[in-house]
């Protein structure tokens, strides 16, 4: 089973991630044996199942609201690949 | 000083002062260095390190150690951020990142006055189970086959942590298990891997894989070792808001080996004819060892255990396909440049992905999309239900579960299959545990014909670790398993 490498292509874009074409085909073999192993849940009596999103009995704990002095704009920015001033850079967005 | 001590050894010797933590880390830093060819490390802290023992001697003189196990060292998957030391993730796209903070697992590491040795190699965010998809190289595995010289994959996610363990390159390490990747390592080195149930140790500073199902945990020489470092990194922390508010516990003064009167289910649905005849037969020992220890064994149904892995390989790359949107080339890591912002980030995530991620991104990408979403995404949580569901039937009967930790021991490197769901059928006995999000621990029990170990799985219900860590211990002390390990390294 293959996965049709126009549809691999269109999740390459969603995904922002680019597919060479000497990729296109070995992934495409790939995805396909994946999703067909995954397909075997369509068989699964389901109807009045809840879904679980996640396994802890315990409704989200919100923390106190407190300011704290901690991860400074320049601290941060030494990890950025490109900064200007106190920003971030990137490409050109609007031409 | 004997080679290999563990860390409650360490800690006695420590106390006596029969050794300094300068002369521990010191020793763990030469290990590390002649074990180079392991490919264990992506960072070491040499000067760090020794900094920090020298603190830890001082404040022991002085009579205000932090803890029982201050100054020892240990390792720390490269998947916790830590302040002002490189961590990767073992990604390419990560691979020049250096965190302003502290996760809260290895901060609870460094309050209780360990030593950091430096950061431990992994599957490429965490995504595998041999330890090839990371960027800096596969770790190798300590143990060889008794007939062949070829490498063995240490297993993974947690590849480096359980093989610096088991070769003495840490006294003890921090890893962190999606789908199995503490305890499948464990099982693979001849080392004591533990899961705690989802919430019981903070997430905060993880590098985030699939975030309903991410829980770090202990790679340790012994249970006893297990439980104090668990009991070490787990407790309540604000900055994860699905971190159990449960009270911390005590879990290493607690330790009880007693099993008289424990109920041990076994389920059918583990049983295989592929499962080799070794793994078979160490699992019916340990059955008999508990039994003739007084426990009772009850066989049981999980009835949906074969459906976990495609269920969790649909929840686990959706999670991802989100969790890693955030490496785009603008916040951290690395950049290539493109015409236009698009254009950059296509580039970026391209060239800084290995193949497995982006399989994975793809594969989570196209579950979440429009028009699929219910068809895979919801239904694999529904499934999700069902699995859980089928545990909490199960621990109505049993105290704890007992399977193997894996299908095989250790494999070559160069043997992986080329289909990638032939890999992920490594995690078919792990990857249920954390779908329920429930404990369970892998320790060796013994050693397959070629002399390679072979791990069994208990697993025990939500927050009933110190059960767990129980078991295991009587199983432990039971059989005394002292790996045979030959440290083919060094020269």
């Amino acid at each position: 089973m293959e996965f049709d490498k126009d549809s691999l292509l269109k999740l390459g874009k969603l995904s922002k991630i680019k597919i060479d074409d000497d990729k296109l085909s070995s992934l495409s073999a790939d995805l396909g044996s994946i999703l067909k192993f995954i397909d075997r849940l369509q068989s699964i009596e389901t109807d009045n199942v809840d879904p679980t999103s996640n396994s802890l009995d315990q409704s989200l704990v919100m923390r106190d609201d407190i300011a704290l002095d901690e991860n400074s704009a320049t601290e941060i920015l030494e990890n950025a690949p490109d900064k200007e001033l106190d920003f971030f850079s990137v490409p050109k967005v609007i031409e | 000083m004997k080679a290999g001590l563990n860390l409650i050894e360490a800690s006695v010797l420590l106390e006596n002062n029969e050794t300094s933590s300068v002369e521990l880390t010191k020793i763990y830093l030469d290990n590390i260095n002649k074990g180079k060819e392991l490919n264990c490390y992506n960072t070491v802290s040499f000067e760090e390190a020794l900094k920090e023992a020298e603190s830890s001697d001082k404040r022991r003189r002085e009579k205000k150690s932090k803890s029982r196990f201050d100054g020892i060292p240990i390792g720390i998957k490269d998947l916790f951020c830590t302040k002002n030391i490189k961590t990767t993730a073992s990604s390419k796209i990560l691979s020049n990142f250096v965190p302003t903070y502290e996760s809260t697992a290895s901060q609870n590491c460094l309050n209780a006055g360990l030593i950091s040795l430096g950061k431990l190699n992994c599957d490429e965010f965490a995504m595998g189970s041999t330890n090839k998809t990371s960027y800096f190289g596969s770790v190798i595995n300590p143990w060889k086959s008794k007939n062949s010289d070829a490498h063995l994959v240490p297993g993974g996610s947690s590849g480096g942590s359980a093989a610096a363990v088991a070769a003495d390159l840490c006294i003890a390490s921090l890893g962190t298990d999606t789908g199995g990747s503490i305890r499948q390592p464990a099982s693979f080195t001849g080392t004591v891997g533990l899961k705690p149930t989802y919430g019981r140790v903070s997430r905060w500073g993880i590098v985030a894989f699939a975030s309903s199902l991410d829980q770090a945990g202990p790679i340790t020489k012994t249970v006893e070792d297990a439980a104090a470092l668990f009991e070490i990194i787990s407790g309540y922390d604000s900055k994860d808001s699905t971190s159990s508010i449960k009270q911390k516990e005590n879990f290493y003064d607690n330790l009880n080996s007693s099993v008289k009167g424990m109920k041990i289910g076994v389920p059918k649905e583990f049983k295989s004819d592929d499962l080799p005849t070794s793994t078979q037969k160490a699992w019916d020992d340990c059955k008999k060892l508990l039994q003739e220890n007084g426990a009772e064994l009850i066989d049981i149904s999980l009835p949906h255990t074969m459906d976990a892995l495609p269920t969790y390989y649909i929840i686990a790359p959706a999670e991802a396909s989100s969790n890693l949107a955030r490496y785009d080339g603008v916040k951290y890591g690395i950049r290539e440049n493109g015409k236009n912002l698009i254009e950059m980030y296509e580039e970026t995530r391209s060239i800084g992905f290995g193949d497995e991620v982006k399989r994975r991104i793809l594969i989570g990408t196209y579950v979440l999309s429009s028009g699929y979403y219910d068809a895979y995404y919801i239904k694999a949580q529904k499934v999700r239900s069902l699995i859980k569901s089928d545990f909490n039937e199960a621990f109505k009967r049993v105290d704890a579960i007992l399977t193997p930790s894996t299908p095989s021991t250790a494999f070559e490197i160069e043997n992986e299959p080329k289909d990638p769901v032939q890999t992920y059928l490594n995690d078919i006995f792990t990857v249920p545990v954390n779908l329920a999000g429930i404990p369970a621990i892998s320790v060796p029990f013994a050693n397959d014909e070629n002399n390679l170990p072979i791990g069994l799985q208990l697993i025990t219900n939500s927050f009933e670790e110190q059960k767990l860590l129980n078991i295991a211990k009587n199983v432990q002390d039971t059989i005394n398993y002292t790996p045979n390990l030959d440290k083919w390294w060094i020269k």
